[in-house]
């Protein structure tokens, strides 16, 4: 939905407003000049059909279905207010998932360190950059010179190529975030990552094939819900599961929502 | 069941025709749609008409909004180098000491992503064992404070750090080279390292002199120390290890010396009913201790010295040593007989303290104490206390060289007499006669208003520093955040000036280096706790007594000192007999007013009165009788140097014809500029005295009269009502012996709901009565873990504080055995006393005035009880409380649509509505107001909206972050994994939280106690919290 829809509307109720009034104008002036009786398109083209229904019945269907179809969209519509799958923004450095996790088959955690330990998987510092790209700076590519993205990586850190030593001032790599959830809502990726065992491209897809990381899931409430309603906790091997397990003596299949995983305060407090 | 009949104030005793009308109502005002949709104004009233043309607006503008489905971009910025011990959203935890006071509690500041966000109590620190008081919680908001310095000034006017030190450091050299006197000013200094700085600075500048000043000072304790024992020294006092403790005046659990160590001490000899310890207070003020008592008895400041010199005497009398001269004691002489006959019972193993700042009244309590032999057991002198050092005839000499032009240069730190010397002008125009005067503030105050310089301070939470507030006991401090502004550390500005070029840091590590040798400084760090050499027996409060005994003998000069301090006493009460007393005090929550620019301690309730944002002549009934005065009125209260219109307030408790106001008041509160916006309160500092070597808190020559117009005081007591139901249980400890099951209330249940199933965890807490004191600890650190907005005055007003947590204060006249009793304690006075138990409405005409003096008061932390049945839950159109099959009552904000059924079904009331968006709304200018501010904010709670309804989580995000923590390290939740934030810092321990599951844990027991009950079991509703009922250890015990 966009401004155009929006503007599209208004010309169609200013239009239908228009039409309405040039009936009854044109009704006005047919009553005056009964003489001048030009033919009416609109009975001449719907009164053969039109006059043979109750007036109104016709009236409320014809609203009712208006109805129908303007709330059908609402409904539908309001199911994407918020939705942002498939956001893609550009970043401020043009850094591919696809060559780094795809392509060199780097780990996950090498860069998201700590979503094992936190609720955030966290952005890598530009330092972390720096462990390879303080000598990997694809000269290759680009004539001698270095990388312009791997410059960028040198801006952040202050990292002077040419003395090679930390120089400068760093300055802030402003990233856009991609992943939103509203503040209402808490999420802890070492829960999932580290307790649940949970693949990363579950939730965030096949990342090591995106060359501009997009949004793969919804990220609303219905996704978490359905995935907690379906998937099963892993019992084997955790202290903690097993000692709850054995108290709520539910059957081998264990789901995440008989654990409670669907109540409201485990995520919004 | 209780025996006692408990009220809530005098409102709901005397049936005022308002407190009924208020009781018909859910909520003590209408809504107000008018506000809600203007917030503006609040005059301005809108129509029906307005209310659709809104309604119109916001729907089309929704959908507008709707219609633009982009969310704003956010940015993400990571470190550019990533600390190693830093991970995002978790957070880290320092060791390091509070220093809201010079108690010398040692503190854990929780860290999130280089901002502290949380302090706790240092379970390593044996001063406080991981407990903290409400002003160490609020010291954090003091941080995140817009009245700050954000630079050095010279005249109010910016100036570089460079420059300062140059312009001063010349002015410096050359009144020290002219040989005149420059003083460093300063509060409690128990620091070694800042001792050293100072040392540094005497050094270099020769004709300086430290002095050392409190405005709430214990001085006449070390003087009379002095001359009873030869030692200039503050003792430690020991109330574990008493089994009978007579105060005098002394609110050691709320206010004096060591507040959260005391509670800590006394309520280990208290939550065992079993030995449990006698607890007689005697006061003016119905002060948090005096609260607590078993036995309280109201007396005029100028009774002090007449009590005890009887009860010397009584003593005296059995140990043989000659009698002083005294005077008869109008009223309930045996209070005196029986509480010598308990402390003779208890030799060694009783406690006799005074907070009074006499330096007479002290003498005698010293030789009440060496004569019980509690010199040494209960009255440590070996390990004493550097908890308040000053000197108040020093600084009385100060004042006096400063106004005669004497002193050239003046340094301030951490005091601030020109708010609280009881003569400020004479302070500030002695300070214009200083060639130079320089405030090392780290905060806006009057003393750095009227200085040529103010070198900002860093606050403590940007700080080095080390501290030994018991002798033998270090702690350091350390920094937990870069510092905010341009400023520099105090201590570090003397040793600039010293021409020491090194930092504070490297300074405390030679220090302790020297200081001591083999000591690893970073272990000490990590730990933020050494017990020095000299300690001899552990702090940690325990009612065992150790062999280890040091019996310090009194002074040959003593027993002459004592004959005139007796005179001295008998005369003082003898001329001010008939006058009007008044008696200054300081507040649980404000203190001595260091921090009054703190929301969070201006909102805190004060524990008796309930009264919050202001102070106010606290009167007794008879008082207020007399002289036709009722509570909000205004009186004009004229005395030493103050002439100032403050409300009044009846305090059932307050000793008859008696007044007393507290201080730290009178200061201005601060906008999110950074500009004084208004005053809160009375600033009453000017009543103090210079008595006899000491200032005295107690002033016989003020007057109040009834001024014209009245005041509306935002109490938080009646904003709810009891109804005659016995939400407070409480006994005698002979009823209670006699019967145990007393407490429990046979009662029939009926259910129409499904029974739930817990099997997995059950989360449920117990709560002590006997060992709650009513501090309000738990509020503030409750405040800060769950992100509870401050609404202010107004609306605290119009009862619609947020606290989650709150402490009820009950009243109620102690009933005792009929038997044999008429003649103890007053008991006249209420013999014929009938409370209105069905509820007619008529006040009951019996109780005279001057029973209210007698008042027994009880404390019950409120907070969601999780009920089982929760009649909140089946309310709610929306679903937006529901209940978790681990037996919590959880809210989800972001389903309310704010109906308020829940609220209006809630037995407990503790459920509250935001009326606002407390963040980003002028109207409310606290900390959520502003970006600094903000920085206090819990991130992982939700900042709840306007027209969302809130409560007591039982803090999930603890509950859920310590399961977490149990499943990554693999391994199951172990009993004291998980403490909800009031727990934690509570100093008595009153508050257990647990899984009733776990068959091993410490709230199991206490669910099966004998004394545990549930507030309103009749109503079926299965709260998760129970309550030990209070056992009071009264003298009704038959001997």
């Amino acid at each position: 939905m966009n401004i155009y829809n929006i503007l599209a509307l208004i010309l169609l109720l200013i239009i239908i407003f228009l039409l309405r009034i040039k009936r009854h104008l044109t009704k006005a002036i047919n009553e005056k000049f009964p003489d001048n009786l030009e033919p009416d398109w609109i009975v001449d083209t719907f009164q053969p059909w039109y006059f043979h229904l109750n007036k109104i019945i016709g009236l409320i269907s014809v609203t009712l279905l208006g109805l129908i179809l303007l709330g059908g969209y609402g409904f539908w519509y309001s199911f994407k207010i918020g939705n942002q799958q498939g956001y893609q923004p550009d970043q401020p450095i043009k850094f591919s998932h696809q060559q780094h996790a795809g392509l060199y088959k780097m780990d996950c955690r090498y860069c998201h360190s700590v979503a094992e330990k936190s609720k955030n998987a966290s952005i890598p510092s530009p330092g972390t950059c720096m462990n390879c790209h303080r000598y990997v700076q694809a000269t290759a590519k680009y004539n001698g010179s270095i990388s312009p993205e791997i410059k960028k990586i040198y801006e952040a850190t202050g990292w002077d190529p040419d003395s090679n030593k930390y120089l400068y001032a760093p300055k802030d790599l402003k990233w856009v975030r991609i992943h939103n959830l509203p503040d209402l809502a808490y999420f802890n990726h070492s829960q999932h990552v580290k307790v649940g065992k949970v693949q990363c491209q579950t939730c965030h897809g096949q990342i090591q094939t995106m060359k501009v990381v997009q949004q793969f899931s919804t990220l609303q409430m219905g996704w978490c819900i359905d995935c907690h309603r379906t998937s099963n906790v892993n019992v084997e091997g955790n202290k903690y599961y097993e000692e709850i397990h054995k108290r709520l003596k539910k059957g081998d299949k264990w789901t995440e929502e008989q654990n409670g995983g669907t109540e409201c305060g485990k995520c919004h407090y | 069941m209780s025996n006692n009949q408990y009220w809530k104030g005098l409102e709901e005793l005397n049936k005022s025709p308002e407190f009924m009308k208020r009781q018909s109502n859910e909520f003590m005002e209408g809504i107000p749609m008018n506000e809600a949709f203007n917030e503006e104004t609040y005059e301005l009233s809108s129509t029906r008409r307005d209310f659709l043309k809104y309604f119109g607006f916001t729907v089309s503008s929704a959908a507008i909004l709707a219609a633009c489905n982009k969310a704003p971009v956010r940015n993400v910025i990571p470190y550019a180098f990533k600390p190693a011990e830093v991970v995002p959203g978790t957070a880290n935890w320092y060791s390091s000491t509070c220093n809201a006071c010079s108690a010398g509690c040692g503190t854990i500041v929780k860290v999130r992503e280089g901002r502290p966000v949380k302090v706790e109590g240092n379970p390593d620190n044996k001063i406080n064992n991981g407990a903290l008081c409400a002003v160490g919680h609020a010291e954090l908001l003091s941080l995140y404070d817009k009245a700050r310095y954000e630079g050095p000034l010279k005249d109010k006017a910016n100036i570089e750090i460079g420059a300062l030190d140059k312009e001063v450091m010349a002015s410096l050299n050359e009144i020290s080279l002219a040989n005149e006197e420059i003083v460093i000013l300063t509060s409690t200094v128990n620091s070694p390292s800042t001792r050293g700085a100072i040392k540094e600075f005497i050094n270099k500048y020769p004709t300086s002199k430290h002095i050392q000043y409190e405005e709430f000072s214990s001085y006449a304790i070390q003087a009379a120390n002095e001359k009873s024992f030869g030692k200039l020294v503050l003792p430690s006092y020991r109330f574990d290890k008493a089994n009978v403790i007579v105060s005098f005046g002394a609110d050691f659990l709320g206010t004096w010396i060591s507040p959260v160590q005391f509670t800590q001490q006394y309520t280990a000899g208290r939550k065992a009913i079993n030995g449990m310890s006698r607890h007689i207070q005697f006061e003016t003020n119905l002060s948090l201790t005096g609260s607590n008592a078993d036995v309280r008895v109201p007396i005029t400041p100028s009774q002090e010295g007449i009590y005890l010199l009887n009860l010397y005497n009584k003593i005296a009398s059995s140990t043989g040593a000659p009698a002083l001269a005294a005077t008869t004691i109008e009223g309930p002489v045996n209070m005196i007989e029986n509480t010598a006959k308990e402390l003779l019972a208890n030799k060694g193993k009783s406690i006799v303290v005074s907070g009074s700042n006499d330096i007479n009244v002290q003498l005698l309590v010293n030789a009440i104490n060496s004569a019980l032999e509690n010199i040494g057991t209960t009255v440590d002198m070996t390990n004493y206390s550097k908890q308040k050092m000053s000197d108040d005839a020093a600084m009385e000499q100060f004042v006096n060289d400063l106004s005669e032009g004497k002193v050239k240069a003046v340094i301030v730190y951490g005091a601030n007499p020109s708010y609280n010397y009881y003569n400020a002008t004479k302070f500030n125009e002695g300070l214009k006669k200083a060639k130079l005067s320089i405030s090392l503030a780290t905060t806006h105050d009057e003393t750095a208003d009227n200085c040529m310089y103010v070198m900002p301070s860093h606050h403590t939470f940007e700080s080095w520093n080390d501290h030994e507030a018991i002798a033998g006991q270090y702690s350091l401090t350390q920094p937990t955040i870069a510092p905010i502004f341009n400023t520099r550390q105090a201590q570090e500005t003397l040793l600039a000036w010293s021409g020491v070029n090194t930092d504070f840091y490297g300074f405390i590590k030679q220090t302790w280096a020297s200081n001591h040798s083999g000591v690893d400084f970073n272990a000490v760090l990590e730990k933020g706790y050494l017990a020095g050499a000299a300690v001899i027996e552990d702090l940690k409060p325990s009612k065992s007594i150790k062999a280890t005994k040091t019996v310090i003998a009194t002074t040959t000069t003593a027993n002459a000192n004592l004959d005139s301090a007796a005179t001295s006493l008998v005369k003082l009460d003898a001329d001010n007999k008939g006058k009007v007393q008044v008696k200054l005090y300081e507040k649980v929550g404000l203190r001595q007013g260091r921090m009054s620019n703190n929301p969070w301690l201006q909102e805190l309730p004060d524990p008796i009165s309930k009264v919050t944002w202001d102070n106010y002549v606290a009167s007794s009934i008879v008082y207020a009788s007399k002289n036709n005065l009722a509570d909000g009125n205004l009186v004009t209260l004229k005395g030493g140097s103050v002439a100032t219109e403050i409300p009044f307030l009846r305090q059932p408790g307050q000793a008859n014809n008696t007044l007393s106001i507290a201080v730290g008041y009178g200061r201005p509160r601060y906008d999110k500029a950074g500009v004084p916006i208004e005053v809160i309160g009375k600033n009453v500092y000017g009543l103090v005295t210079f008595v006899n070597g000491a200032y005295s808190y107690i002033s016989y020559e003020s007057s109040i009269e009834k001024a014209s117009g009245s005041y509306t005081l935002a109490q938080t007591q009646t904003h709810h009502t009891l109804e005659g139901r016995d939400h407070y249980r409480s006994t005698s400890l002979s009823k209670y012996t006699a019967n145990p099951k007393s407490f429990q209330k046979q009662i029939e249940v009926i259910s129409l709901w499904e029974e739930r199933d817990y099997r997995g965890h059950k989360w449920v807490m117990a709560v002590d009565l006997n060992a709650c004191t009513g501090c309000g600890s738990c509020v503030v650190a409750c405040n800060n873990e769950n992100n509870v907005p401050v609404v202010g005055r107004d609306q605290v007003g119009r009862g619609r504080e947020m606290h989650w947590m709150r402490i009820d204060r009950y009243f109620t006249f102690e009933e005792f055995d009929t038997d044999g009793a008429k003649d103890r304690y007053r008991s006249d006075f209420y013999s014929d006393l009938k409370v209105d138990t069905d509820h007619d409405g008529a006040a009951n005409e019996k109780i005279s005035d001057e029973a209210f003096e007698n008042v027994s008061v009880g404390f019950q932390p409120m907070m969601c009880q999780h009920c089982g049945h929760a009649p909140c839950e089946s309310v709610c159109p929306v679903l937006a409380t529901t209940h978790s099959g681990e037996g919590l009552n959880q809210m989800t904000y972001n389903r309310c649509i704010g109906t308020k059924y829940c609220a209006n079904n809630c037995p407990y009331k503790v459920r509250r509505f935001n009326w606002y968006r407390f963040n980003d709304n002028d109207k409310f200018d606290y900390q959520f107001n502003n970006d600094l501010g903000k920085m206090v904010i819990n991130p992982d709670v939700t900042v709840r909206t306007r027209g969302v309804m809130e409560k007591c989580s039982f803090c999930i995000q603890r509950i859920q972050d310590a399961k977490l923590t149990a499943k990554r390290e693999n391994r199951t939740i172990v009993d004291g994994d998980m403490k909800t934030a009031c727990q934690q810092t509570c100093p008595s321990g009153a508050i257990v939280f647990g899984d009733i599951n776990d068959k091993n844990s410490e709230v199991h027991k206490l669910f099966n106690n004998e004394r545990a009950y549930h507030v309103l079991e009749d109503i079926g509703v299965q709260p998760s919290v129970k309550y030990m009922g209070k056992v009071r250890n009264t003298f009704d015990q038959k001997a």
